[in-house]
């Protein structure tokens, strides 16, 4: 079961890893979310345990699950699910941003708007 | 009860700020008023722990053990003050200058909320859900301004930040497994009874985190593409409150939680950290633009703290908490400067470059000659001549910036907002102020290394 997660959660890292050093940017997003999930299976496994549920009463004698790794999981979860929502709007910002830009200022870069903007230095 | 006051006021008031437009001068003005009334009840919270010891205690009124606990020592404490009293004065400038986002008061109370959380919580998962929540707001506060420059920023900023704090949140369930708890003196008391391989990878998993967040020297290439195109008094708040985190975290993870790692990965630790003030120096005499040099500067700057954190012993962690705080005051002083322009600022901007520098009559001279003691009592002769090395250079690219933007005065700029200037000015007074009496600073960062090391408050 352990070398099963962890080959689980070095895949979803790896292809993670591999779509954040795109240019285009919602698979950027993707490869966050990837790696995020990546970590939570993580924590799932830094306490995996086999037993019942922990619900009282307990049965006597028997093995009992680690149910703190369960409420640090969802937590982590629920603070991934909202930093991804956040990125996916500041994603939407910067290409409608860009947009504006490119028909204001009839920008020719030849790339899409979803890609990273160019580096254009400030002026001073 | 006295614990939850700073939290619980900056966080109400960011809610009940959330629905109004803060663009309107009345609502900044609340949100300033806000962040007074949280610093007071620091300020008396930490009168209680520097005359009557730590301050804890358990959520929900459970039995210690099980229950969540909050903290504040020394150590905390100082942490805490700096960095609200760094976001109250660029919440100030902001203000002052004219606010031109309705989110962006009530995001810097929740960026407050998640700071103040991150140093009084004594639990480790407890660390990671106030660092996200400060984070978040931050991520949002980089997007300040709205131009492509500062989305790009924002972007580049959020993503490597998402991942720092993935790697940190593995290192917190590694450490979970190894000790089976999450309470910070249950994991330093069993993390000893752990083998040392697997400890070694966990510390250096949060080293890489801490490292990511902090912008060290291996880790720092997103730092001077962040700082260059944020807004000003957004990268005052990052750069002199958020990156708090980092340092915080390496004193309290390192020296407090996984003594025993820290020792073992000192001189490796000492040799990063010279490496990175010599390269942020080095670096920051070449770019042109007033940000990107502050930015490289910094990242010389924190190489510092790494320094007086690998020498470590009480001198040593003194010498570390000192200049984080030292390192906060400039490095808000030169970004609030950076954005105005008037000879009002141009003294400021010179008060502050001198205090990085470490010349007399300013805070950071203290800062310098705290890790020079460090370094002289652990006999590192290399270290001081770095010291000075450093601080030669400091002078070189600081004062590039300013003959290039305070000598030649661009007329065509518009005037920048009186109260802004005057605060700018102030802040840069305070500390020189803090050069000629230093004695309390000095006092409560060793009451602060002395919370690490067990003796003390």
């Amino acid at each position: 079961m352990i070398l099963a997660l962890a080959l689980v959660i070095s895949v979803l890292f790896g292809c993670g890893a591999f779509l954040l050093l795109k240019r285009d940017l919602i698979r950027m997003a993707g490869g966050i979310i990837l790696i995020s999930n990546a970590a939570n299976l993580f924590i799932v496994s830094a306490g995996l345990s086999r037993g019942r549920e922990p619900i009282y009463p307990l049965p006597a004698g028997e093995r009992i699950s680690d149910p703190v790794v369960q409420a640090l999981v969802l937590t982590a979860i629920v603070i991934g699910f909202g930093t991804v929502a956040v990125l996916l709007g500041m994603i939407y910002r910067t290409y409608t941003a860009r947009l504006a830009k490119a028909v204001d200022e009839g920008d020719e870069t030849g790339r899409t708007p979803m890609s990273m903007p160019p580096e254009d230095r400030v002026a001073d | 009860m006295l614990l939850l006051l700073p939290l619980a006021i900056t966080w109400f008031g960011a809610v009940a700020l959330a629905p109004f437009d803060g663009r309107r001068r009345a609502v900044g003005v609340v949100a300033v008023g806000v962040m007074v009334a949280a610093f007071v009840a620091l300020v008396r919270l930490g009168i209680t722990v520097w005359t009557s010891g730590p301050v804890e205690m358990v959520a929900g009124d459970w039995p210690a053990g099980i229950g969540i606990r909050l903290r504040a020592d020394g150590l905390g404490i100082a942490f805490a003050l700096i960095s609200l009293g760094v976001l109250l004065a660029a919440l100030a400038y902001e203000v002052l200058g004219g606010v031109h986002e309705r989110s962006l008061p009530s995001l810097v109370l929740f960026m407050s909320t998640g700071l103040t959380g991150v140093f009084l919580t004594a639990d480790i998962f407890n660390f990671y859900v106030f660092f996200e929540i400060a984070m978040t707001a931050s991520f949002v506060l980089a997007t300040y301004g709205k131009q492509v420059g500062h989305l790009r920023a924002a972007l580049t900023f959020m993503v490597v930040n998402l991942l720092g704090s993935v790697v940190f949140l593995a290192g917190v369930a590694s450490l979970y497994h190894v000790t089976g708890t999450l309470d910070m003196d249950g994991v330093a008391e069993r993390v000893n009874g752990a083998p040392t391989a697997s400890v070694l990878l966990i510390a250096v998993l949060i080293f890489v985190a801490f490292g990511l967040k902090l912008g060290l020297f291996p880790f720092h290439s997103w730092v001077p593409l962040v700082y260059r195109d944020t807004w000003p008094a957004v990268a005052a708040m990052l750069s002199a409150a958020l990156a708090n985190i980092g340092s915080y975290g390496l004193l309290r993870f390192g020296a407090g939680l996984m003594p025993r790692e820290l020792s073992l990965t000192a001189s490796g630790l000492i040799v990063i950290g010279s490496l990175g003030i010599l390269y942020g120096a080095i670096q920051a005499v070449s770019p042109r633009t007033a940000g990107e040099v502050i930015a490289w500067s910094s990242i010389g700057q924190v190489g510092y703290i790494l320094v007086a954190l690998g020498i470590g012993g009480p001198v040593g962690l003194t010498a570390a908490v000192l200049y984080s705080i030292i390192n906060s005051l400039n490095k808000l002083v030169l970004f609030l400067a950076v954005g105005l322009r008037g000879w009002l600022v141009g003294t400021a901007f010179a008060l502050a470059a001198f205090s990085v520098a470490g010349v007399p009559p300013s805070a950071g001279f203290f800062g310098k000659v705290a890790i020079f003691r460090a370094g002289a009592d652990a006999d590192r002769v290399p270290l001081l001549v770095l010291v000075v090395v450093g601080g030669a250079l400091s002078l070189i690219y600081l004062f590039r910036i300013y003959q290039r933007d305070y000598w030649a005065r661009n007329h065509a700029a518009p005037p920048s907002p009186l109260g802004a200037r005057v605060l700018v000015l102030v802040l840069a007074c305070g500390i020189v102020f803090i050069g000629l009496w230093p004695e309390p600073l000095l006092a409560l960062s060793a009451n602060a290394a002395a919370a690490l090391t067990g003796g003390g408050s």
